[in-house]
């Protein structure tokens, strides 16, 4: 058997896992998705609905990027942007 | 028909293989293309038979085709106009049923042979015929044709009695042109669903909830032109990795989406491989003892009816007995035979099979019963002493793309010969 150890391995430290943050990942996402012709809303709502990577496009690593946060933390941003939209109309 | 030789126990695979796109998906995505009176683009295509008799087909109708490279097929479907498909190309794959929906949806009438493929046992399209008959559709089947009449359809509430991939794609198909809302509960939930909603939705098409077991299907006037990238195709992932396990090798898959493959780099891990998973890659690394487990197929998430055969292979070596249950399709240990030759302990009661592990395979003569269960002959081939000679490949071919050179790239020796 040949150990996972024998590999060459890139580590990524923790500070670097965690700068990844939501308004970013919609940013680089959204953009992909327009650029190939997707509807940015259909597929977004699509891949927090179900999991399903496949609604996200691979073009500009976009599919990857949205991996790298949970989808509740996703979630958890666009309905406290939208609340803090509606805070400022009220 | 050239047959497949296969030498066994020359070195563990080991090396990069990248992963084709879906057939799945790709089998469902052109028949889609032909609801839209307007050139589409579709790439990522996987160089395999099914997709080379599809566009035949499609041809035969009367739709442009062109090969832009390889892998990315333009598809003009504004010429089409017969609605009945050829039966000497129909008969030769099952997805040919997927222009049902797409005729349908065009035109409200569909002429197509009842389809062939692999035979898995009965794979009845009777929850196909139930939700185009939900919406309106009338339905005849006779002389070897379903004859579908659909000019009024209308959206409908249509629950399927089980979970089929097939007949969720062929209503979705059927109801993205038209009138009204048509839903589909109990939906099968496979990325492949997906993937043909996302080029749906990227020609003007209105459907929600793909992935999920609800999918909402909004009727359109029209659609529109389209550039579409097919998903990776994590049958054929899993099938690398399953063949790099049992080498005992070190194969790195590239372009996959490791979440499709979550219930096989767990049994993988469970069996006591090494899997490593990085944002569009996965490792695998083998271990020459693998540990007996259980196996359960199920539609998506649950662990893909596809790599059965495959996993069955791997768990002939495994220390101990391991129970596989087939939940999906009742005719799928055709290859169980076959593996018997070879030396594999299977016992088959029903829907379920029990491996003894701690077997050395053979090589031998087998024939490939199936697309998969060919596959899995050839790991077999692989960790076999000897030599082993597949015929029967062409079903190989139907859906695995160039396998012959991406395992000869990882150090196997596969050769066609006459």
């Amino acid at each position: 058997m040949v150990s996972s150890f024998d590999q060459t391995m890139k580590f990524k430290r923790v500070a670097e896992e965690e700068k990844y943050q939501a308004k970013d990942v919609f940013s680089v996402v959204y953009g992909a998705l327009k650029e190939k012709g997707y509807n940015p809303l259909n597929q977004i709502v699509g891949y927090l609905l179900s999991g399903d990577p496949a609604y996200i496009t691979s073009h500009q690593n976009a599919r990857v990027l949205i991996r790298k946060l949970e989808r509740d933390e996703l979630l958890e941003e666009l309905v406290a942007s939208y609340l803090r939209e509606l805070e400022k109309q009220s | 028909m050239p047959r497949l030789l296969v030498r066994g126990r020359r070195q563990p695979l080991s090396g990069t293989v990248k992963i084709s796109g879906a057939k799945n998906a790709a089998v469902a995505i052109i028949p889609a293309a032909l609801l839209a009176a307007a050139p589409v683009r579709i790439e990522n295509l996987p160089d395999i038979n099914d997709i080379r008799i599809l566009v035949e087909i499609i041809a035969e109708l009367g739709v442009q085709v062109a090969w832009e490279t390889p892998s990315t097929l333009l598809i003009d479907a504004s010429t089409l106009r017969k609605v009945r498909a050829p039966y000497e190309l129909v008969k030769k794959m099952r997805a040919s049923y997927y222009l049902i929906g797409a005729l349908v949806g065009r035109f409200g009438r569909a002429e197509v042979p009842i389809p062939g493929g692999c035979d898995l046992g009965p794979r009845p399209i009777d929850q196909h015929i139930k939700g185009l008959a939900g919406m309106g559709a009338k339905i005849e089947v006779e002389h070897g044709l379903v004859k579908v009449e659909g000019k009024r359809l209308q959206g409908a509430n249509i629950y399927l009695d089980i979970v089929s991939v097939g007949a969720t794609i062929n209503i979705m198909l059927a109801a993205v042109r038209t009138k009204g809302k048509t839903v589909i509960e109990n939906a099968a939930k496979e990325p492949e669903i997906v993937d043909v909603a996302n080029f749906l939705n990227a020609m003007g098409a209105h459907v929600r909830g793909a992935g999920t077991d609800v999918i909402k299907v909004t009727g359109v006037d029209e659609l529109f032109s389209a550039t579409h990238c097919v998903i990776p195709d994590r049958i054929e992932a899993g099938t690398y990795m399953i063949a790099a396990a049992a080498s005992g090798g070190n194969v790195l898959l590239s372009d996959v989406i490791p979440k499709h493959l979550e219930p096989v780099t767990a049994k993988l891990r469970e069996m006591g491989m090494t899997v490593d998973v990085f944002d569009d890659q996965i490792r695998v690394i083998g271990n020459y003892e693998p540990q007996a487990v259980n196996i359960k197929t199920f539609p998506y998430p649950g662990f893909p009816t596809d790599l059965q055969s495959l996993a069955m292979v791997l768990l002939t070596q495994a220390k101990g007995s391991s129970v596989i249950s087939e939940n999906v399709f009742e005719g799928r240990f055709k290859h169980v035979d076959e593996l018997k030759r070879m030396g594999a302990c299977v016992k088959v009661e029903g829907r379920t099979a029990i491996v003894t592990g701690c077997r050395r395979l053979s090589g031998a003569p087998v024939s490939a019963t199936d697309l998969r269960a060919g596959a899995s002959f050839i790991i077999a081939g692989l960790i076999a002493q000897g030599e082993t000679v597949i015929s029967e490949i062409e079903h190989i071919y139907r859906g695995y793309e160039k396998i012959c050179e991406k395992l000869n790239a990882l150090g196997a020796e596969l050769e066609e010969i006459d």
